[in-house]
């Protein structure tokens, strides 16, 4: 999966966690016939069963969209930091979907053990220090 | 690496490491076990065929073959009653199929049996003994002869006495003991048939013993006055198997053994019951019968307290010989029998302490030993019970040996009888192994074996309370005062036996705390290790089925138990509600000994039950994790999550998750 500049939100602004999912699906569906409202919903079901925050910082709202047929993903660097439900700092929010199908679930699988390796709290400090979307996507391992 | 890195990293790291261990979880080969139970089943070799000797004349050694061809078939019962109770024996198969009450007489019959068995297995040991001394005496033509009685009296006290010390004390398992006396015991067997056999071809004749009983008038007991039963025919044989069947003695101790059976368990009992069944035959059975072939006539009246000496000192050979053989039987039978003192302690100890657990017991039974941890009243009480029915027996085995049998065949009758209600009450219980015999009628499967045998013991019981005075008068007096302790103890204990039936069983824990993760897994017997995770004990499929699946028997199967702080905070509200870990561990021991399989429980306190999952499965070098489907959250969920845990782990190698429900399982390898 590639991460382009323009699926990279630098968030300097005080936030909600669930405006900052709302803000990322909304740009993940621009110019699809995915339901942003429906993605929306599943997501945050998601999010109320085991929360996807992980201690370095690192939150992966995620969701598996019938019919989708490839990953599609929004990164958001937010330096200040958000808290989530649970009181959880998140510094990266890494959010993506994918298709539904049980072929796929591997690969979903692989995608979230290779986010929560790759972003360890020191590189999530480091992604913090970045001051545009195109050092950020140049240093993603992606 | 900064603060707040740092700070990352410790909120999810383990906070604390509890090791928990169990006895119960501590299994034996199936070698073992069966040397524990001949310790002490396979002890009445070395008194029964006196004692009926004493009742019903020469033709005891087909009656004693007889019985021990009948142990056959009762341990194919007892087969039955352990594939459906872990914790089997008398108590909870009786309370099973006949309810509490029934139990509780039962339990009394039984706790007679282990009352007689020390008392009887010492003055038998002391017999032997004495036998030796003497005989030693004789052959060097030293004029001193020892009052049998009275040092077999004091030698029996003295091995009730030593055995009291050690199981207040607490013993330490004896299995490794009990096999070296087996083992050495089947060695003089062995030296005894072939010498017997040498006897025999060099005599030329053999002359068998006659088949009919000649019941005196003491082995007839009531039933002298009922003119019928003194025609010896049918009932003449029931009578001679009345008076033989203490011979069987000890089958209890199969039940109790069981729950420490290692995998596979009911495998592993037949083969147990098979040695014990060829033992009974061989060893009980068969020596009993080339005493009466080879010891003469005139000299089984001085033999009958040992027999088993008298075979050594009848043989064909030089004198000095014989005495060594007569020694080294007096040396496995003394050690076999003080065995068997022990074991009855041991025994009664366990059956006590059942009835203790379903709370019919006051506190005062179950009061711990402050020093040793053993509920020492109870063993204190069996004691002076064993010490003053010695001394109220004068030493006199056959005495004993009259009210010996009452506790033998009643615990039978309520066990056989229980079995077989079972079938019918529940019917629908899964039972590995079944008595055969059978007809299946539409859900039942009508136990004609096993009816067969409850009526055969059923019989017993009833001709020996005609003829057997001594054993119906004192095991009916010692039932009665049992049940009347019983039955006060549970009035007294009623609130608090409510309470413990609510909680349900409690096992004891030794929980050790560890300084860190690593130090947990330094004492595990394999090299591989699989991680059990676990939450709810009403929530163990996947720990079932690892303990069915998992064939290969080197790894170790850790199970753990993540315990939420009070800061919990990766997941529901819900899940802040705490597990009475004591009561899941407990189920899963429970689990584990019903497999015969050992676990090794672990307990941690963390914030976040996958990465702790993770760090435990990491620091253990774990093949897989394990864990149970949540009932708050999907499986794929809880999959999403282990991989993500482990893959935020500094260090890692390749691992696979599993997640096991009824009927379905989700399996990754990452």
């Amino acid at each position: 999966m590639e991460i382009k500049p323009q699926q990279i939100y630098l968030i300097n602004t005080p936030t909600m966690k669930q405006e900052l999912v709302k803000y990322l699906v909304s740009n993940i569906c621009a110019g699809t016939a995915l339901n942003q409202e429906d993605i929306f919903k599943a997501i945050i079901k998601r999010e109320q069963g085991i929360s996807t925050t992980l201690e370095s910082g690192l939150s992966i709202p995620h969701a598996r969209i019938e019919g989708l047929t490839s990953f599609r993903a929004a990164v958001a660097i937010i330096p200040q930091g958000i808290q989530d439900n649970y009181g959880k700092d998140i510094k990266v929010m890494f959010l993506f979907l994918s298709p539904s199908g049980e072929q796929y679930f591997p690969e979903h699988l692989k995608l979230l053990a290779k986010l929560a390796e790759t972003f360890t709290p020191a590189f999530i400090d480091e992604l913090c220090t970045l001051k545009t979307v195109e050092e950020i996507a140049t240093k993603l391992p992606f | 690496m900064n603060n707040e890195t740092t700070n990352a990293q410790n909120k999810s790291k383990v906070k604390s490491v509890v090791v928990i261990s169990t006895a119960m979880l501590t299994f034996i080969t199936f070698w073992k076990a069966a040397a524990i139970v001949l310790c002490d089943f396979g002890s009445s070799a070395f008194y029964a065929g006196g004692i009926a000797y004493n009742a019903f004349g020469p033709a005891f050694p087909w009656y004693i073959l007889g019985v021990s061809f009948f142990s056959g078939l009762l341990l194919m019962m007892y087969l039955e009653s352990c594939s459906m109770f872990t914790r089997s024996g008398v108590f909870p198969v009786v309370s099973a199929g006949l309810g509490e009450k029934a139990a509780q007489l039962a339990a009394s019959a039984l706790l007679f049996d282990m009352a007689l068995t020390g008392p009887i297995s010492g003055l038998s040991a002391g017999n032997y003994l004495i036998g030796l001394i003497n005989s030693t005496f004789a052959t060097f033509k030293i004029n001193i002869v020892i009052n049998p009685e009275m040092f077999s009296m004091i030698f029996a006290a003295a091995v009730v006495i030593y055995f009291w010390y050690q199981n207040v004390k607490g013993i330490e398992d004896s299995s490794e003991k009990s096999a070296k006396i087996i083992k050495l015991s089947l060695i003089i067997c062995g030296i005894l048939f072939l010498w017997s056999a040498i006897t025999l071809a060099l005599r030329g004749t053999v002359t068998l013993p006659p088949l009919k009983p000649q019941l005196t008038k003491e082995a007839m007991g009531w039933a002298a006055n009922i003119p019928f039963m003194q025609k010896v025919g049918y009932i003449g044989v029931l009578i001679a198997l009345g008076h033989s069947v203490l011979a069987l003695s000890g089958l209890e101790t199969l039940a109790q053994v069981f729950r420490e059976l290692e995998y596979p368990k009911i495998q592993n009992l037949k083969k147990t019951s098979m040695i014990i069944f060829v033992f009974a035959v061989v060893f009980t059975g068969g020596l009993t019968f080339l005493a009466a072939l080879i010891i003469a006539p005139q000299d089984m009246a001085k033999y009958s307290d040992n027999l088993i000496s008298g075979l050594a000192m009848s043989l064909t050979g030089p004198t000095f010989l014989k005495l060594i053989l007569q020694a080294a039987v007096v040396f496995a039978g003394g050690l076999m029998l003080c065995g068997a003192v022990n074991t009855s302690i041991i025994g009664a100890n366990g059956t006590m302490n059942r009835i203790a657990e379903s709370g019919i017991l006051t506190d005062w039974f179950r009061k711990i030993h402050k020093k040793y941890g053993t509920t020492y009243h109870i063993i204190n009480t069996i004691c002076l019970t064993q010490l003053l029915v010695i001394f109220l027996s004068r030493g006199h085995v056959y005495l004993i040996g009259q009210a010996y049998a009452f506790g033998v065949l009643w615990s039978f009758v309520f066990e056989m009888v229980s079995i077989v209600v079972l079938r019918f009450k529940n019917r629908e219980q899964k039972r590995e192994f079944m008595m055969p015999l059978n007809i299946k009628f539409d859900h039942f499967y009508i136990p004609i074996g096993a009816g067969l045998v409850g009526f055969i013991v059923v019989a017993l019981a009833g001709i020996n309370l005609l003829t057997k005075k001594v054993a119906t008068i004192s095991g009916i007096s010692f039932g009665l005062v049992l049940f009347l302790i019983f039955h006060i103890s549970s009035r007294l204990n009623a609130k608090k036996a409510n309470i413990m039936f609510e909680e349900g069983p409690r096992e004891k824990l030794n929980e050790t705390q560890v300084p860190e993760l690593n130090k947990a897994f330094e004492n595990l017997p394999y090299k591989e290790n699989v991680i059990v995770a676990v939450k709810n004990a009403d929530n163990l499929y996947h720990l079932e089925k690892v303990l069915t699946d998992l064939k290969d028997t080197e790894i170790n199967i850790i199970v753990l138990y993540v315990r939420p702080l009070d800061n919990w905070s990766a997941g529901k509200d819900r899940e802040r509600i705490s597990v009475d870990y004591k009561e899941l561990f407990t189920q899963v021991i429970l689990k584990a000994e019903s497999f015969g399989r050992p676990v090794h429980p672990i307990m941690v306190n963390g914030n976040d039950f996958f990465a702790a999952a993770a760090q435990v499965a990491f620091a253990a070098k774990a093949e897989k994790i394990i864990m149970g489907v949540s009932g708050t959250y999907g499986a794929n969920e809880q999959m999403e999550y282990m991989v993500m845990a482990w893959a935020a782990l500094p260090e890692k190698y390749k691992i696979t998750a599993e997640i096991l429900w009824p009927g379905r399982e989700v399996s990754f390898k990452f």
